[in-house]
């Protein structure tokens, strides 16, 4: 692991959540804790979308999975887990020098995970995962750019995730690892598509359609090898002990295309029921995002007509409000 | 199908059959949908048999400045195109030609500046085989050029071979901003001393 020399690191084993007396004393208290999946299988988690909120940005948009409105606070960790994912679009603008000539525009897609983001602290640098993360939201973007209308040019899409999906629930002990490549890497790239296409589009840049991410799962119910496995859209990883296989899209819903697509675990047959369940969460999240571009739209052309207004009156610019 | 007034990218908007598409639309299935989010805007085409051209204009940009600047805040971002009008600055002149950076398309304040440059034979419309590129241009003049191609790898091309084209802002050695007296003459207004440019003929 290459090391950063630069920074103060923190340690680079992590730091250990707290354990309670109580969860050691009485060994079934802490699979009390642990979380259950409280909404329909076909029932997804509410999202917070905002686009247009960094200045220097072409665009920008951001997202999140909040904490359900009531957790249980028998506990000071909390057991479920949320997503925060920031984007932001920088140009279309001028290749640098060293660039070769492209009639094109140029993606260029980055993801990092804040050091912060997951249960086991992140480094600086970008690592494997962030590098494989960033390939897949480029290929699910790069399917909807019309990038024939600016040429010469490129765009940086930087994506920033504050808080990430778990790997499952912290009480399993697997989660310890949570390094962010397991379960919960499916929703980061879902909210991740999500979350660049909204900054896309608030940037305006041309798109033949808007892509939206979805997760849907195949998961065991009830205990032992013989448990019924189920399709649930959005799965929160905390949610389920045993989940056999999740698959995570890009879905064009004006074209019916899917741009990207990344199927974990072992699917067996019913892979096709596995796609058609993650499309199905990714209009969820599509009908989030149309309303919130739609909004941004339409509070920004009230702005501009309050601006002519202003500007007919002949107020002095000193008066003009400051946007954005 | 009546327009809707604002449209987000793959909306659909019409048949082609009944929508020419502009800026902004795409088409796919000889249908137009829109490309960018914005207001539809429809024009009527000067020749009455085709039908209308359908333009989605993008988001207003904040008229005000920014606190990071002017052409801070989010919007659309605009790039030179063949026969764009720009304002552009000299950063270096060579023998054959003058560099510059392109910092105003249109009426835009661009967000980063373009690299750009005016060849010999593209300065002057007459005796372009006459023409020194020092003695038409200096390094930090604000030149008002027309894009005609986008260039190599590095740089658009301009050219300022038409009156209403060249230099419109020039400064002198003293850093005095110098007045522009004839097409190809700018004074000093202190000293008096005139230097040659290849000045832009002002709008009437």
């Amino acid at each position: 692991m290459n090391t950063d020399r630069r920074r103060t690191n923190a340690p680079s084993a992590g730091t250990a959540a707290l354990v309670f007396a109580r969860t050691v004393k009485e060994p079934g208290y802490l699979q009390s804790l642990r979380p259950s999946r409280t909404r329909e299988p076909d029932e997804l988690r509410r999202i917070f979308l905002q686009t247009n909120l960094i200045p220097s940005a072409t665009g920008s948009a951001y997202y999140e999975i909040p904490l359900p409105r009531s957790p249980t606070t028998s506990t000071l960790i909390p057991s479920t887990s949320t997503l925060k994912i920031l984007a932001s679009v920088q140009g279309p603008k001028p290749l640098p020098r060293s660039a070769p000539f492209s009639p094109t525009l140029l993606l260029t897609t980055t993801v990092k995970f804040a050091p912060f983001a997951t249960r086991h602290r992140r480094g600086y640098i970008r690592d494997s995962v962030e590098r494989d993360l960033g390939v897949h939201v480029e290929s699910a973007l790069r399917g909807v750019i019309i990038g024939e209308r600016w040429p010469k040019s490129g765009v940086d899409v930087v994506l920033t995730i504050l808080e990430a999906d778990e790997d499952g629930w912290w009480g399993d002990g697997n989660a310890g690892k949570g390094d962010g490549s397991g379960w919960g890497l499916l929703n980061v790239l879902a909210g991740c598509i999500t979350v660049a296409s909204a900054a896309i589009a608030d940037a305006g840049i041309d798109c033949v359609d808007l892509v939206a991410g979805g997760v849907a799962a195949m998961v065991k119910k009830g205990e032992g090898k013989e448990g019924e496995v189920v399709k649930v859209l959005d799965p929160s990883p905390t949610d389920h002990k045993d989940i056999v296989a999740a698959c995570a899209v890009g879905y064009l819903a004006g074209r019916d295309e899917i741009t990207e697509m990344w199927m974990k675990g072992n699917v067996g047959a019913a892979s096709d029921e596995l796609v058609e369940g993650a499309i199905y969460a990714s209009l969820g999240n599509l009908g989030v995002m149309k309303e919130v571009l739609l909004e941004t739209l339409k509070s920004k052309i009230r702005a501009a007509g309050q601006e002519d207004v202003d500007q007919t009156k002949g107020s002095p610019p000193g008066d003009v409000e400051m946007t954005g | 199908m009546s327009l809707p007034s604002i449209a987000l990218p793959g909306q659909l908007l019409g048949p082609t059959t009944n929508f020419l598409p502009g800026p902004g639309t795409h088409i796919h299935d000889s249908q137009v949908y829109a490309s960018v989010a914005g207001t539809v805007v429809s024009k009527p085409t000067p020749n009455a048999k085709s039908p209308p051209l359908l333009c989605i204009s993008r988001q207003p940009r904040a008229s005000s400045p920014g606190i990071l600047g002017p052409s801070s805040g989010s919007g659309s971002s605009i790039l030179p195109e063949v026969s764009s009008t720009v304002l552009a600055r000299v950063t270096r002149l060579g023998p054959r030609f003058a560099s510059l950076e392109i910092l105003v398309v249109d009426d835009n304040v661009c967000n980063h500046s373009f690299p750009a440059q005016i060849r010999r034979e593209d300065i002057r419309a007459t005796e372009k085989d006459k023409v020194k590129v020092e003695e038409c241009f200096r390094i930090g003049d604000v030149v008002r050029a027309e894009v005609i191609s986008l260039g190599d790898q590095s740089n658009y091309y301009l050219s300022t071979a038409k009156n209403e084209l060249g230099v419109v802002l020039a400064w002198g050695e003293e850093g005095r901003l110098l007045q522009l007296i004839s097409w190809k003459e700018v004074r000093d207004p202190v000293t008096g001393r005139k230097e040659t440019r290849k000045v832009a003929k002002p709008f009437t």
